[in-house]
């Protein structure tokens, strides 16, 4: 089974225990408006291009023939900065499983693992199942919206061993207008994650004046107050540097939010339901 | 740190002691050196003269607070030869760097333990045996060592009247105690060793390292804790005080930069039964060093198989502060490859670093490990050059690559003769035999072996994968058009360039391709070195290290085969190519690990940068301190790790080709620095201003 990737990290450090790799899936249902990574939006291969170190030497020009990308990656090889990359990967689930299970030992002996983000892995579900039994024993990490349909997302909580959920906001219209999706799906698939017996974080990504305020984080709260294996709350603050990769996707980084207001972090609503909260 | 100790610290930022210094003129200095030559004194005599003429000439100094005393205050040594003399002796022989004693290490711990007045006995002993034996060498060696114990009394007991002047009692006692007779509590061992690591700079040795200073201290430490004489938190404040003397005369120190200074601390690993050794002052050092920050002494820590992750996360701290160490090294690794070079198993467990990185033996080392590297680089060139157009296949070109190597070696090899050191007899009584048998350790002592440091591995590894692939495997380039290429220096050649330099295999990818040559190439180089014998009879030992001279080989280089250009500089150490883009910390120390590195066991690091924000909580610590953990596991030799700082970043920003694999985190996640745009990273380049302290 074939899918799609964007990158490959081999020292992840924030997202799940131990050593950790961490792939990648192209392609994403959503489209929040601070997402920092846009080139994980379209599910589609496309030209990145780094702007700051180009010295318009114009190498790229002289091999492109089409008015508009059709991402042939012709200007890719000819940059003598190398500054240009074809964004995506397709790639069959075993050879994907091959490289992520090179150097296991490390990933084993730390209490680590493999850890799969996107993009939304779970928009990729037959890849993504095909992945986990290549992967297996190992552990795993899954990082997902939770959008995604109920069915494909138990199915996913009994084959990983650790859940990272993000939580954008609890209000169905804000969320649908800056997420571009409603929230129900979400919720829904939340209370199942609330309920099962895998271990799981939530990821709560702090934009000011869009989900911070006192309301949406104990709303947020709530939902989680009762569940047995959530391990902690993991806030990540809105930061300026969101927006660096959208000219490198050839678009424009338009939040729909004051970017420069200061976020809030209410660390003790969570804390008060004995939720262990962490800042990343 | 309480607030005594940090005022002795910011004393020594802002450098008080500095105006207590004396004004020395040059003339006089010049004329010391002129009376040497005019009385036509022997060596010995003259090098004992000059630590007499420095320990005599110094004023006592009691800074305010200070337990542990004797600062510099004359900041200038003569020398022992006039440049006529020297240059007559330069002609004749092969002199190692300044022609001092250097980068080796002394047995503290005797003379500590024993005191001055034993030693005066011990030393007296030997002489009266070779006065009998009328031995000629012996006996004014002896005599010089005898001079070196009065200066050094002497100079202890001006300041103890000044302690007893000034109204300090605590340092009066302490000072009639030691250096005369051995040490009894831990300020005292502490006081004696400053005593004798200063008069070793005073006598113009330099690079004098500080050994395994947690071993041969921490009985002192032990018995006043147990007595109550001291609790952890007196201790450390005296460790503290202890660390900052380090700080205090570093700048009179002789090096390649500020800072190059080799006070190297080793702490843990196995002692001499094979016991894991690392204690409460192993720990107390590192948190000594964690609080203070300053870039001495500089913490090496030996770890084994045994070494429990808590340990490592200890060093991690440390690294996360942006000073460049611990530097961690493998003693599963390093011990073997000593025995095998022919160390004794009690001396290979407690072997220590040089200044920098090399492997040697506290109190038995006269090794020289240093003493010249071999630019791989520039070894491959000679074979491209020569051969690469003959060889039928990849394989005949790597023997033409270890016939190349060898010729370098025995180049370097044959200007290493007749070699000159000043005598020293200071470090002569701190060196083990040297008393027994009336020989200044100048002219040996138990192991006199050399180093041979490695340089641009990468670079020729990085270049022979290129042609392997591209001349031998693809076809899609000939031995002609690639040396015509890297003679114009890629001019007009964009093309080649481009494969060479992005799209050929290159270590640190863990792709065995790559990995397989540096794999060889090393085995080549511990084969060769092994069949040479220094003119001390000693061995050449291989390493992996650069020192400075991944510029200064860079120099003497042209365009290289993986796509380096005219002017570039070489990888430092035992690293990746600086402009390659590598998948990842994992793939780099397994291809790192690749290599046998018991054979290059001379020393030099795998050097790791990874931004300071990796280092934020204290999972991610664990993670870092895991990474390490894995590399030892793998087989590595020595590692050290750089948390990015802010000048990196600018630097990074003014040459982005040099810092490709410079992770930072921004926000929720980790992207390459250089591929930020500019506002983006000024943004983080101010977030780490705030964040490093």
């Amino acid at each position: 089974m074939k899918g799609i990737i964007f990158n490959i990290e081999e020292f992840a450090v924030h997202d799940g225990p131990g050593i950790r790799k961490l792939v990648f899936f192209k392609g994403c249902p959503l489209h929040c408006s601070w997402c920092h990574n846009p080139e994980g939006i379209s599910f589609r291969k496309e030209l990145m291009v780094s702007q700051t170190a180009c010295t318009r030497c114009g190498k790229c020009t002289e091999v492109c023939s089409s008015d508009t990308c059709i991402v042939c990656g012709k200007c890719v090889g000819v940059c003598p900065l190398r500054l240009r990359k074809i964004c995506g990967e397709e790639i069959e689930a075993a050879d994907l499983a091959v490289r992520l299970l090179k150097g296991r030992d490390i990933l084993i002996s730390s209490g680590g693992g493999i850890t799969i983000s996107g993009g939304e892995p779970l928009a990729q579900p037959a890849f993504l199942f095909d992945l986990l039994r290549h992967l297996k024993p190992l552990h795993i990490a899954v990082e997902t919206s939770g959008y995604a349909s109920e069915d494909t997302f138990l199915r996913m909580l009994s084959e990983v061993n650790l859940v990272l959920m993000d939580i954008k906001h609890t209000d169905p219209v804000i969320h649908r207008k800056y997420t571009g999706v409603d929230n129900s799906l979400i919720m829904r698939n939340l209370k199942h994650l609330c309920e099962a017996s895998v271990d799981f974080c939530i990821r709560i990504p702090l934009i000011p004046g869009v989900n911070d305020s006192r309301e949406n984080m104990k709303m947020t709260a709530q939902l989680l107050k009762d569940a047995k294996n959530l391990k902690k709350v993991e806030f990540l603050p809105y930061h300026q540097t969101a927006g660096a990769k959208y000219g490198m996707v050839g678009s424009v980084f338009n939040p729909g939010f004051n970017t420069s207001e200061v976020v809030s972090i209410r660390k003790e609503i969570f804390e008060d339901y004995h939720i262990r909260v962490d800042v990343l | 740190m309480n607030r005594r100790i940090k005022k002795l610290l910011d004393d020594v930022f802002q450098k008080k002691h500095h105006s207590l210094r004396q004004n020395i003129d040059e003339k006089e200095l010049l004329h010391f050196t002129l009376s040497l030559k005019e009385q036509k004194l022997p060596d010995i005599i003259r090098a004992q003269k000059r630590l007499t003429w420095v320990l005599e000439k110094e004023d006592p100094v009691i800074l305010p607070d200070e337990k542990i005393v004797f600062t510099r205050t004359v900041a200038k040594i003569p020398e022992i030869f006039t440049d006529d003399e020297w240059n007559g002796i330069k002609k004749t022989h092969h002199i190692h760097e300044m022609g001092r004693i250097c980068n080796i290490c002394s047995n503290y711990s005797y003379t500590i333990g024993v005191g001055l007045e034993y030693r005066r006995h011990e030393v007296r002993q030997a002489l009266e045996k070779f006065r009998l034996q009328k031995e000629q060498r012996a006996v004014p060696f002896l005599e010089a060592v005898i001079r070196a114990i009065d200066d050094i009394e002497n100079l202890a007991d001006r300041y103890a009247d000044l302690a007893l002047k000034s109204g300090r009692e605590d340092l009066f006692l302490v000072l009639k105690r030691i250096p005369r007779y051995g040490a009894r509590s831990f300020r005292e061992a502490l006081q004696f060793f400053r005593i004798l690591h200063y008069s070793l700079w005073a006598s113009g040795n330099y690079h004098n390292t500080i050994g395994r200073f947690d071993q041969y201290m921490f009985r002192y430490l032990k018995n006043d804790l147990d007595a109550g004489v001291l609790d952890d938190d007196t201790a450390l404040e005296l460790l503290e005080e202890f660390f900052i003397s380090f700080n205090k005369d570093s700048d009179l120190y002789p090096g390649m930069q500020q800072g190059d200074n080799g006070q190297s601390m080793v702490l843990g690993g196995v002692d001499e039964e094979g016991n894991d050794a690392f204690n409460l002052l192993s720990e107390m050092c590192l948190k000594a060093s964690l609080e203070l920050k300053l870039i001495d002494p500089k913490i090496n820590l030996r770890v084994t198989k045994n070494t429990p992750i808590e340990i490592y996360d200890l060093g991690t701290e440390l690294t996360k502060q942006g000073l460049g160490f611990p530097q961690y090294s493998n003693d599963e690794v390093v011990i073997p490859g000593l025995l095998a070079k022919g160390y004794e198993l009690k001396d290979a467990r407690n072997y220590v670093v040089a200044a920098c990185w090399e492997f040697i033996i506290p109190g038995e080392g006269m090794d020289i490990p240093n003493i010249t590297a071999l630019s791989f680089a520039k070894v491959v060139d000679a074979a491209i050059k020569k051969h690469l157009g003959p060889s039928a296949g990849f394989g005949p070109f790597m023997d033409k690559v270890k016939q190349e190597i060898k010729l370098e070696l025995a180049s370097l090899v044959s200007v290493l003769k007749n070699s000159y050191t000043e005598p020293a007899p200071l470090q002569s009584l701190l060196m083990n035999g040297c008393i027994e048998q009336g020989l200044d350790v100048s002219l040996g002592a138990k192991y006199n072996n050399y180093g041979i440091h490695g340089t641009g591995i990468s670079t020729a590894v990085d270049s022979l994968a290129a042609i392997k692939k591209l001349v031998f495997e693809e076809r899609s380039v000939s031995a002609n058009e690639l040396i015509r290429a890297i003679n114009r220096n890629f001019e007009g050649d964009d093309d080649l360039w481009l494969k060479l330099k992005y799209d050929s295999p290159k270590m640190g990818n863990d792709d065995d391709f790559a990995d397989n040559i540096a794999v060889q190439l090393l085995k080549d180089f511990a084969g060769l070195t092994g069949s040479l014998v220094n003119e001390r009879g000693g061995c050449f030992r291989p390493g992996s290290g650069s020192a400075m001279y991944y510029l200064w080989h860079a120099k003497e280089l042209g365009a290289s085969a993986d796509g380096r250009k005219k002017g570039e500089a070489l990888s430092t150490n035992f690293s990746p190519g600086l402009n390659v883009k590598l998948n990842g910390p994992l793939s780099i120390i397994r291809s790192f690990s690749k290599p046998d590195m018991k054979e290059i066991m001379n020393g030099g690091p795998l050097t790791l940068e990874l931004h300071d924000t990796v280092f934020r909580n204290p999972e991610s610590i664990r993670k870092v301190s895991s990474l390490v953990k894995a590399y030892m596991e793998l087989g590595g030799h020595q590692l050290q790790i750089n948390a990015v700082n802010r000048e990196q970043l600018l630097d990074a920003k003014e040459h982005p080709e040099l810092h490709r694999n410079l992770i930072v985190r921004v926000w929720g996640w980790s992207g390459y620095f250089t591929e930020l745009d500019e506002a983006y990273q000024d943004h983080i380049i101010q977030r780490v201003e705030l964040t490093i302290q």
